[in-house]
């Protein structure tokens, strides 16, 4: 799929100049935008047009010989500037900074799509023509890196149809928003990035499961609901103490008092496990019965577990070099349509920096600052939902899972 | 058409056209089928000279006796279809805006004809080197009554669609590109053939679905030609006031031409037609203007020849 910009201008409409462009755009199976018209005030004036003109290569090549004959010519272009990097993992001074936004970068007359939309990230050439994102530290020395603005564009995304309950939530994140219907809207973009194949991130905190939300967030994941899991050594930690002890940072979870001894369940459970050298193991082993983790070890379905300074142990899966953490993330982004941020600061917010403008993110949490955070953050279909995770992890599990 | 209307037509005819009283011709001494770029033309087909000179006389005489003034142009070795005076450019008043043929064969001919018109007092302003626009071949103009001029402009085999847009810009006057899609009917001056402020003749044939509904809308009383019709050329005819001299007249076009109160006068070009040109390719109405910007039509155009 390529795009490119032609311009047309005359008494395009008066001679239906403009509609037989536009229609012979369409006969040959591409799509068009108009992004500029200006039409002629008096039937002297001539009127003008630029059009985007999207498909497939080999039709569109011809397609645009063919619109040339009707006075409709490719703008002129700006080339993108490449330059080598010089040294690993340091960028050429001036180089393009990316926005998460969808981006095309102007290449041998050509709009070439970056595969990997990402912010604050450089635009990388590679020898066989592809255009992606790289952040810094993966740039190797001799990398034809974009400087400048030059032949690159971005597309603001446009409202996919069926997606206004981003319109609906528009307005501030608030608490004050009816819980019920959002929790539907939500469940309903679920089963949508189902349906069209589209994967579904999970990025979750340790409240959830001090909420008791981990059981709900397990059902989701067994019912095929959550692709990815991108978590903390704390929130694979409760998870595993609460399903091998009951309880989670030592608090009964089924009667929420303080057991004896419970300050050091997670430091015990977090032994036991590296004693078995991978959660997976553990699962296998028969140590952690149930929850998301085991969840996830028995559907397959890959987590991520990124370190911090103060995490004890940690368990064995997490990885603690933050650079490794986030490539590993970013190896499983190609193909989320949808994530859900639950109860999740750093993380999120992690996530959030590497995911393209058009991921839909929901963003839940008790602490509005957290929301209005991470629906800041640029990414142009967030949506903030300030609630108790708990609970609404639940109702959304029941919601989804009703129907079943 | 009804009797009635036919008798409403001839009893009040509406005013006829503002041009077309004066025309520039270049008589036939070079003439020939020397080279074929249009499906009419073949080498092997011989121009008989003499014919073609009696033929062209005879069309001067004939549109003289319509009441037409017919400048003379010297001929060109080097160029035969110069006698084609038609595709010379666009006049607008005292602006002439000279051809960029497509073909090489023809390329020669935009400087004599910009040579003729400045000499004769013509302000003259160009298309830009890249577009082709082969003249008043490809542009006619119909003016609906009451109504502001607008030039139609046939684009695809020998004229450039974009030359529209700098037409208009030069002349100051709307220009509607008209796509043409049959390669006999190569140029606009085939297919159209402007009669009065309501009715022209008209060859759809020639026309993409788009330019036929541009003069659709434009034209409120067209004799539609059909196929045959378009293709004997009859479509290609000089008006002068209420008379129409073609190089051929089918029975029924000539018959509606009548109805509506035109004197119809044949002039047979069958030398020229071996070309692809009929009569209307052969005249250029000098007194032409297409927007009230235009700059006076230069009065000492003196008669040579």
């Amino acid at each position: 799929m390529a795009t490119e910009t032609i311009e047309v201008a005359g008494h395009i409409v008066d001679s239906l100049l403009l509609a037989k462009i536009l229609d012979t755009i369409l006969d040959a199976g591409c799509d068009y935008e108009i992004t500029d018209f200006s039409i002629g005030k008096t039937s002297l004036d001539p009127s003008r047009a630029r059009i985007d003109v999207s498909g497939d290569d080999e039709v569109l090549s011809p397609l645009l010989d063919d619109l040339q004959v009707h006075g409709a010519n490719r703008s002129e272009q700006r080339e993108a500037t490449l330059e080598a990097a010089e040294v690993d993992g340091v960028l050429p001074a001036g180089f393009y900074s990316t926005t998460n936004l969808a981006t095309d970068v102007r290449v041998g007359g050509r709009w070439l799509p970056v595969t990997n939309p990402e912010m604050d990230c450089a635009l990388v050439l590679t020898a066989d023509g592809e255009a992606h994102t790289a952040p810094m530290h993966r740039v190797r020395a001799g990398d034809r890196v974009v400087v400048g603005s030059d032949g690159v564009r971005v597309h603001v995304p446009q409202a996919a149809p069926g997606t206004q309950v981003f319109e609906f939530m528009a307005s501030e994140v608030s608490s004050e928003k009816p819980k019920a219907l959002l929790v539907s809207r939500v469940a309903e973009r679920l089963r949508a990035a189902r349906e069209r194949g589209a994967k579904v991130l999970v990025v979750a905190g340790p409240a959830v499961v001090h909420t008791g939300g981990a059981p709900d967030l397990a059902r989701l994941v067994e019912a095929g609901y959550v692709q990815v899991l991108f978590a903390g050594n704390g929130f694979a930690t409760h998870d595993i103490e609460s399903n091998v002890l009951g309880t989670s940072l030592g608090v009964s979870i089924a009667e929420g008092v303080p057991t004896e001894g419970g300050h050091s369940n997670h430091i015990r459970v977090i032994n036991e496990v590296r004693r078995r050298g991978s959660i997976a193991a553990a699962v296998e082993d028969g140590l952690i019965p149930g929850g998301v983790m085991a969840a996830c070890v028995r559907a397959g379905v890959p987590f991520v577990l990124a370190g911090s300074i103060r995490d004890d142990g940690p368990l064995p899966d997490v990885l603690t070099d933050v650079v490794v953490a986030a490539d590993t993330l970013r190896s499983y982004l190609p193909g989320v349509g949808v994530a859900l941020m639950l109860a999740s600061t750093l993380h999120a917010i992690a996530t959030g920096n590497c995911l393209p403008a058009g991921v839909e993110t929901f963003c839940v949490d008790i602490n509005q600052a957290v929301v209005t955070k991470l629906a800041d953050r640029g990414s142009h279909q967030a949506l903030g939902i300030v609630t108790d995770v708990g609970p609404f992890v639940r109702q959304l599990a029941d919601e989804l899972l009703s129907e079943r | 058409m009804s009797g009635a209307s036919v008798g409403i037509g001839a009893l009040t005819p509406p005013g006829g056209l503002a041009w077309g009283r004066t025309f520039v011709m270049c008589p036939p001494q070079h003439f020939g089928v020397l080279y074929e770029i249009n499906p009419w033309m073949h080498r092997e087909v011989q121009v008989d000279p003499d014919v073609a000179y009696e033929q062209w006389e005879t069309l001067v005489t004939t549109l003289r006796s319509a009441g037409a003034e017919v400048l003379i142009m010297d001929p060109h070795p080097e160029v035969p279809d110069l006698v084609f005076t038609a595709n010379a450019g666009v006049v607008n008043g005292g602006q002439f805006v000279p051809s960029h043929f497509r073909h090489p064969e023809r390329q020669g001919e935009t400087e004599i004809d910009a040579a003729w018109f400045a000499d004769r007092g013509w302000k003259v302003d160009r298309l830009p080197v890249a577009l082709d626009h082969e003249g008043a071949g490809d542009a006619l103009p119909f003016t609906p009554e009451g109504g502001r001029t607008v030039l139609l402009s046939g684009y695809s085999f020998r004229s450039d669609a974009p030359a529209a847009t700098a037409l208009s810009t030069l002349l100051g006057c709307p220009v509607r590109p008209i796509q043409l899609v049959d390669p006999r009917l190569y140029h606009l001056d085939i297919t159209f053939c402007p009669l009065d402020g309501r009715r022209a003749i008209i060859a759809p044939l020639g026309w993409d679905a788009y330019g036929r509904r541009v003069v659709e809308a434009l034209v409120p009383e067209p004799l539609v030609l059909t196929d045959e019709e378009t293709l004997s050329f009859c479509a290609n005819s000089v008006v002068v006031g209420r008379t129409v001299v073609m190089p051929t007249v089918p029975p029924r076009v000539g018959r509606q031409l009548e109805a509506w109160g035109f004197t119809v006068a044949q002039s047979r070009v069958d030398e020229f037609l071996k070309a692809g040109g009929g009569c209307r390719c052969m005249t250029l109405a000098i007194d032409t203007v297409l927007a009230p910007s235009a700059p006076p039509t230069p009065t000492d155009a003196p008669a040579t020849g």
